[in-house]
């Protein structure tokens, strides 16, 4: 019995330790952002972003340290030096466990964007960012 | 005789040191990278012909004659003595030349210019429609403007020879027996001509083109005054963020300081109001009557936000050919360039972003900053530098109107009365 309980216990640690590298090889490209709950891995559809074309963002999700899979991830831009975003709402829909796709983004103006993935955790947002220039 | 000797010699030694002496290198202002970047990107132009998939006579010889027809057919008016032409006069570059049209009674916005309309993702000066055969037939059915009706419309189409030809030679088929349709096709055949209205080339192209190829004598042919205009105007002045790319406009709203409150009465909410007519609209790229079945364009209008900011907003004009065609802002606000670049250079930021401050509780998501957009900050230019500014958007006048676009008409003259004028 006891050898019983180890082996559980080797496999769940086995599981929690795939856990613990959140993607693993997955999209090895993609740009990564982290917070203390999740990974969340993202390519942009077309790759290159042009200014006032709409374009699509992939997302992988993995959490990290026990943290759930979220149901949703809330997707928008906003350009912190003129304190403005899109003009457009993405649509975000589920492509499968952790993986999310928003469509509908559109950069409208030259210069930094953040980008901001809402994550939801334990009944709070977990916000990750990334920045993006263009010219 | 040797002091004359020594005078010419003297003279030799000073014209053979002219001659030897590199020549003077042309004055070009020195532009950082990020500036020449930008200023890269406002071209090559023309940007190359690209059919509207959402029309199926788009760019179609036979559609463009049946549109230049219309256009200046005052058949299609109520009264027979108004036509497109009347506020869009190709001797005035499409425009009318009044801070606000006047048809046949006097609308709330100043008369955009036509060309490279073909370019626009939103049309009007809300952006109330999303393609071009929409914005066309808008006005024939405007009581201010050409006062029609779709009834009219549709029985001038089907009873006058000329336009019967026309349509039929346009689309290759009979009009439908639907007057709504009709209309719309009419629109189609509007917007086949007005793609046609293209810009030429301008000093600013001829520069652009230089500094891409590494050629300084070339562009230091571009006035030294535009060029210190345009470094304000892609530097500090950060004019480019809103007037980006080959036709210099990023395509979508701004609001900038103009008074909203209109001539005639109340408030002209521009944007917000127009993307609530967008969605109304059974015209727009999502509905019916777009020839694209896999509606590739509609997707600025699946994904637009009704946003507080969108407020007071207005479209972002082409700066293309802006000399000649005052006054200028959706409501003919300024009459000069050189009025415009002064008001933004003492742009007030606190009145800027108010009225959407009545429209929402105020508060921030999410932690988000306060809504103010801050894009437009005073720039405190000198009058030289207001001056520099204005030689700039003067080069944008093209050099040569664009080639038009070959006549394809074979069907009757319409009747003397019927024309326009063109």
């Amino acid at each position: 019995m006891p050898r019983i309980v180890i082996a559980i216990g080797a496999i769940l640690a086995a599981c929690g330790a795939a856990a613990g590298q959140p993607c693993g090889e997955e999209w090895p490209d993609a740009a990564a952002v982290e917070t203390s709950g999740y990974t969340l891995k993202f390519r942009t559809r077309p790759a290159k972003i042009r200014i006032g074309q709409h374009f699509a963002i992939e997302m992988l999700v993995c959490p990290r340290e026990g943290a759930a899979l979220p149901r949703t991830v809330g997707v928008d831009a906003f350009m912190p030096e003129h304190r403005h975003g899109m003009n457009y709402r993405p649509v975000v829909k589920a492509l499968g466990p952790g993986r999310f796709q928003a469509d509908g983004l559109m950069l409208h103006m030259p210069g930094r964007w953040e980008f901001r993935f809402d994550v939801e955790r334990q009944g709070r947002t977990e916000r990750l960012t990334r920045d993006v220039v263009l010219k | 005789m040797i002091r004359l000797l020594r005078m010419v010699l003297a003279l030799c030694v000073l014209l053979l040191a002219g001659l030897l002496r590199p020549a003077a290198e042309p004055a070009l202002v020195t532009f950082t990278p990020e500036e020449t970047d930008m200023i890269l990107a406002h071209g090559p132009w023309p940007v190359p012909w690209q059919r509207d998939a959402s029309n199926r006579v788009s760019g179609r010889p036979e559609a463009i004659a049946f549109g230049r027809r219309l256009f200046f057919d005052t058949r299609l008016s109520a009264t027979g003595t108004v036509s497109c032409a009347t506020c869009h006069q190709p001797d005035r570059f499409w425009t009318d030349g009044r801070p606000l049209g006047r048809a046949l009674a006097e609308v709330d916005r100043n008369t955009p210019t036509l060309a490279n309309v073909r370019l626009n993702r939103w049309f009007g000066w809300d952006g109330a429609n999303d393609n071009l055969w929409a914005q066309s037939f808008r006005p024939l059915l405007d009581p201010r403007e050409l006062g029609a009706t779709e009834g009219k419309i549709a029985e001038a189409i089907r009873n006058q020879a000329d336009l019967l030809c026309g349509y039929r030679r346009a689309f290759g088929e009979e009009p439908p027996a639907d007057d709504e349709r009709l209309v719309v096709d009419v629109g189609k055949a509007l917007a086949a001509f007005a793609e046609t209205l293209v810009t030429g080339r301008t000093s600013f192209d001829d520069f652009r083109d230089a500094l891409a190829r590494g050629d300084r004598a070339g562009a230091a042919a571009y006035p030294a005054a535009a060029q210190r205009g345009l470094k304000i105007f892609v530097g500090r002045g950060r004019c480019s963020l809103c007037h980006f790319g080959p036709n210099f406009t990023h395509g979508e709203f701004h609001e900038i300081g103009i008074p909203i409150y209109r001539k005639a009465g109340g408030v002209d909410w521009g944007r917000y109001q127009g993307i609530k007519l967008l969605r109304a609209s059974r015209f727009n790229l999502l509905g019916a009557f777009n020839d694209d079945p896999r509606r590739a364009q509609g997707a600025p209008t699946r994904y637009v936000d009704l946003l507080p900011q969108t407020f007071e907003q207005f479209r972002v004009p082409s700066l293309r050919n802006v000399a000649l065609t005052a006054p200028y802002m959706h409501n003919g606000h300024f009459a000069s360039l050189a009025e415009i670049v002064r008001h933004y250079s003492e742009i007030d930021p606190g009145k800027l972003h108010v009225a959407h401050v009545y429209f929402t509780d105020g508060t921030p998501e999410d932690g988000d900053p306060p809504p103010a957009d801050t894009t437009l900050r005073p720039l405190h230019l000198s009058a030289q530098e207001i001056a520099d500014v204005v030689a700039f958007l003067e080069t944008l006048t093209e050099k040569a109107p664009a080639p038009p676009a070959a006549d394809s008409e074979a069907c009757p003259a319409p009747s003397r009365s019927a024309r326009g004028g063109s």
